[in-house]
């Protein structure tokens, strides 16, 4: 395993985790994955500059690690997110990372699933799967269920699926 | 007399739509009120303060990736805890704003915050989510110029003798224009405004500028041609597929 040494060539058909159980916990996943993400929480949150579409195309305006994200998630046609649940979203460390990688679409826009999105800057992908862990209620699985729906629709994922699970250690084990 | 806090989620520093949206619908509000901005984790100290003689709080945030902006998340856990230490029942509302046309996808933002009420012994009073809350910043910009235009054509008739009335209904006409686009946007929030002088569920409710979406589209796209233009000239891989350098450094990958 490399961390970040290597010029990512894309793959067939490129399988990316994210996730938030730390970054001890990305060699095991690579097991399952192409190239795994950790999300750490340790990242300036988005300015909402949108110079990632405007200024310089898919890079974001801050120069720290998640400058280029949006490219790294760009290449996923499969994308699994491993999460904490908060209040029937991500944690702050995975949505952080999500918030800076915008830059997977362009500034255009077009219909998709019926309502106004950004056009896809690597095109239509194929499944987005999430994993959440942590105690949860059923008005939160609701509202998980239907943030994954919105999201795969938002970031051009032809798929969708999502999983819950009591703790990290058994989501770790469903990637 | 009952006091309102009003948080404008928004991470930028000026020209928010969230922040206008706070101030719009803070005039409204009858009581105590106290404006304050979440933007860094120094805010967050000066907010929890103020909720401690608060009954109400209005949040008022753009979403980001169909959801509550990852800076508002951490300072909503440390908000849970202190209404739980601190035995504070407050009533939350919430104004919601997206770039799409549609105010609906503010939906599952919606649900989060519900979420977050429930976990942290707080009433959720519900709130409004408007689709294509970035063309008020529009709107509020051009105002500021026509009326501007309109004082300098009065000025230029009067010194002409002509009627100076001419560029006052020219600039009347204009109003109303913006006026009608933003009229659900207007009725909603004056809406929540006195549902939270009452202390009133307000329910979830969803609007939007009022133009058909593929003019909006239109207006977008027009919107961001030209702030690329300006911003960094043509064509600079608008559409490319870029991809990561060799040194991106927060991914592992598998060994070759």
């Amino acid at each position: 395993m490399r961390h970040g040494q290597r010029l990512i060539r894309k793959r067939q058909t490129m399988k990316t985790i994210i996730h938030d159980l730390g970054k001890e916990q990305s060699g095991r996943l690579l097991a399952a994955a192409d190239q795994v993400v950790c999300a750490d929480g340790r990242y300036a949150p988005c300015q909402g500059c949108f110079k990632c579409w405007t200024k310089h195309p898919a890079a974001c305006e801050m120069r720290d690690a998640l400058h280029q994200s949006c490219r790294v998630l760009g290449m996923a046609d499969d994308l699994t997110i491993i999460t904490e649940n908060l209040y029937g979203g991500y944690s702050p460390a995975v949505k952080n990372l999500l918030d800076r990688s915008i830059g997977i679409s362009t500034p255009l826009s077009t219909y998709r699933g019926g309502q106004m999105h950004h056009t896809l800057r690597y095109g239509k992908r194929r499944r987005l799967h999430v994993i959440v862990y942590g105690e949860i209620s059923d008005a939160e699985m609701r509202t998980l269920t239907l943030m994954t729906e919105r999201n795969a629709v938002n970031m051009g994922f032809r798929e969708h699926s999502i999983a819950f699970c009591a703790d990290a250690e058994a989501a770790g084990g469903m990637a | 007399m009952e006091k309102t806090v009003l948080v404008n989620c928004s991470p930028k520093k000026r020209l928010s739509v969230s922040g206008f949206l706070m101030k719009c619908a803070g005039v409204m509000l009858r009581g105590k009120k106290e404006y304050l901005h979440l933007r860094t984790p120094a805010d967050r100290k000066a907010i929890l303060h103020a909720l401690t003689d608060a009954q109400k709080i209005v949040f008022v945030m753009p979403l980001y990736v169909d959801s509550v902006p990852s800076h508002v998340l951490p300072f909503m856990k440390e908000m849970e805890n202190f209404c739980k230490e601190n035995g504070l029942g407050l009533k939350v509302y919430v104004i919601a704003n997206n770039g799409f046309i549609e105010g609906k996808q503010n939906e599952p933002l919606m649900q989060v915050m519900e979420n977050f009420c429930a976990r942290s012994g707080l009433t959720w009073c519900g709130g409004v989510g408007i689709g294509g809350g970035v063309m008020l910043n529009v709107e509020r910009i051009m105002l500021a110029v026509l009326f501007a235009r309109m004082l300098l054509n009065m000025l230029l008739s009067g010194v002409q003798g002509e009627s100076i009335l001419e560029p006052v209904r020219s600039f009347g006409i204009s109003l109303l224009e913006v006026l009608l686009l933003a009229c659900g946007i207007i009725a909603y929030t004056v809406r929540l405004a006195l549902h939270i002088n009452r202390g009133t569920d307000a329910g979830k409710r969803y609007t939007r500028i009022m133009l058909p979406s593929f003019i909006f589209i239109l207006f977008a796209d027009i919107f961001f041609t030209i702030i690329s233009i300006l911003q960094g000239g043509f064509f600079r891989g608008w559409f490319s597929r870029f991809q990561p350098d060799a040194h991106c450094g927060i991914i592992s990958v598998k060994e070759e």
